[in-house]
């Protein structure tokens, strides 16, 4: 009996330790052990690329190391930062205004079959059409500055939350139209009360799909024109063999691009919680 | 409130609430063929009167409701709700329905989804109505919860609190417990039988549980199998309220089994009706 209480005696304050209060330590190797279960590839392409550029020998020029590369961005990110800034501006601008302007026609599209008829066309044109080709068009049109490249922005953030946004206009569920037609309900009081917010989830998918496309779009725009923001400071790097530099701008842009999705998503899936 | 029934239903002595006459619905199919759903079909509900319509699946008796409420065209015949029609009675505001689908909507809170009637109809929104009817029907402390919070109960609740907004002329009930479990179904029926009491609305109730349709209604109504027609027409006549110990009563089981049976075989019935 004795042994049993001395061995009770001393098992249960460690249980209680282990559960309601773990060390600084454990609770740090477990967060730990978290982010690498979910991100070890990051860490595995970081590893990958220093093995690449050691084993193949190429010179600094053609395989900057990762150590250059980091060492660049986060030792001179004042370089970066004006420039992130003016792409991420382009991108938020012309995704605000492509999607508005999507949501708009879809809208009108529901209104009347004529534009209906008249819009989808088009729609599908601006979708099948790649972006690169339709920059120099644009340019042409608008001018070899900022507003063709909040143009191109807005043009690829418009056809998503066209479509998307249109197709949840017309699928309301049926017990609901049908007690907005009991109560007596005006075709534009079903649309602000019930198919405006019943398509805010649709303008969520849009908004994920979109997010990360538009920052590609207004680099790419910017590499092509010239100009300010990240595409224009790669071009510029690559011209001036500025390796490291180069590489720091296709970097940022990466990590921005992955930090708007996961950004959008996070916003997507809170949203779509609310409408439904 | 008094005044209220006068100033759109002028006959109200003559004209029954709810008058169908000589309906006959088709549905077109493909190629030109279509299948009848009702067949000179007759009903008349008068007013303040609670009826049930009863019938097997596929007879025809949610049309019937739909026909009331405007949502569909007599092929035949004509429906007059309070003496119009009821696309008259619609842009009045003055049809309060619930369907089997709670049709709530999930983005607003249960204030919000009873206030929705007020707010397409135009009018501002009488808070304290809208609470008081959430009180009526049981879901006071509840005013914000949205849809996905509530059980499938609640939401039902709210769906009826809503159909009742605006004081409505007539109430359209369509299997408006036909998704909850049995046990919820059943509490739902007394609550839904003390609500009427305190409203009396005239309430056409569509259904298929004879239990339910002889609890709560005046008049139940049985319906033939396609092409739907009138088969039975039974007065209930157990007084009002009618509360949990009616279910126990004796007299209430021999009504339920007799209606059941004309549902279960309703060919020789119809033989001799």
């Amino acid at each position: 009996m004795s042994i049993d209480a001395l061995s009770a005696s001393r098992r249960v304050p460690v249980a209680q330790e282990g559960t309601a209060r773990p060390s600084p330590a454990r609770l740090l190797t477990r967060s730990l052990g978290r982010v690498l279960s979910r991100y070890w590839t990051v860490a595995a392409f970081v590893v990958a690329w220093q093995l690449w550029s050691w084993l193949t020998g190429y010179n600094q020029i053609v395989v900057p190391p990762p150590a250059m590369v980091f060492g660049d961005v986060l030792g001179n990110i004042g370089a970066y930062l004006p420039d992130l800034g003016w792409t991420l501006a382009m991108s938020a601008g012309g995704l605000v205004a492509g999607m508005a302007l999507g949501t708009m026609i879809a809208v009108v599209v529901w209104s009347s079959r004529i534009v209906s008829g008249m819009m989808t066309p088009v729609a599908l044109v601006m979708r099948s059409v790649p972006v690169v080709a339709m920059i120099p068009v644009l340019a042409r049109v608008f001018g070899y500055g900022w507003f063709t490249v909040l143009v191109i922005t807005t043009v690829v953030s418009f056809f998503p939350a066209f479509v998307l946004v249109g197709s949840r206009l017309r699928a309301a569920p049926q017990a609901t139209s049908d007690l907005m037609a009991v109560l007596g309900a005006s075709r534009s009081t079903v649309l602000r009360l019930l198919l405006l917010p019943h398509a805010v989830p649709g303008l969520l998918v849009a908004f994920r799909l979109t997010a990360p496309t538009a920052v590609l779009a207004a680099m790419l725009a910017e590499y092509l024109m010239g100009g300010r923001g990240l595409g224009t400071l790669f071009a510029q790097s690559v011209s001036f063999h500025e390796v490291g530099r180069a590489w720091g701008a296709a970097l940022v842009a990466t990590v921005v691009s992955v930090a708007c999705f996961v950004a959008a998503r996070a916003v997507e899936r809170r949203g779509t919680v609310r409408f439904s | 409130m008094p005044a209220r029934s006068n100033d759109l239903a002028l006959p109200t002595d003559t004209e029954p609430a709810i008058a169908l006459r000589g309906i006959v619905k088709d549905f077109p199919l493909k190629r030109g063929a279509a299948v009848r759903a009702l067949d000179r079909l007759d009903l008349e509900i008068a007013h303040g009167e609670f009826v049930a319509i009863l019938g097997p699946s596929g007879c025809g008796k949610s049309t019937v409701l739909r026909l009331a409420a405007g949502l569909e065209q007599p092929t035949e015949g004509e429906v007059l709700v309070e003496g119009r029609s009821p696309a008259e009675l619609i842009r009045a505001h003055r049809l309060g329905v619930a369907f089997q689908e709670h049709a709530l909507l999930p983005w607003a809170t249960a204030r919000n989804n009873v206030a929705l009637p007020f707010r397409v109809a135009g009018r501002e929104v009488d808070r304290e109505r809208v609470d008081a009817l959430l009180e009526l029907v049981g879901l006071a402390g509840f005013e914000d919860a949205r849809p996905r919070q509530l059980s499938g109960g609640m939401r039902q609740r709210v769906a009826i609190a809503r159909a009742l907004a605006l004081e409505p002329d007539v109430l359209l009930l369509d299997e408006p417990f036909g998704a909850l479990d049995a046990v919820t179904r059943r509490r739902m029926n007394l609550e839904l039988a003390r609500i009427w009491m305190e409203q009396r609305i005239t309430t056409l109730l569509v259904t298929h549980d004879v239990d339910e349709a002889v609890l709560l209604a005046d008049r139940v109504v049985v319906m033939t199998g396609r092409p739907g027609r009138v088969l039975h027409v039974q007065q209930v006549e157990m007084p009002h309220p009618r509360g949990g110990e009616v279910t126990r009563d004796p007299e209430f089981h021999a009504l339920v089994d007799r209606l059941t049976g004309m549902l279960d075989d309703p060919e020789p019935v119809a033989a001799t009706s």
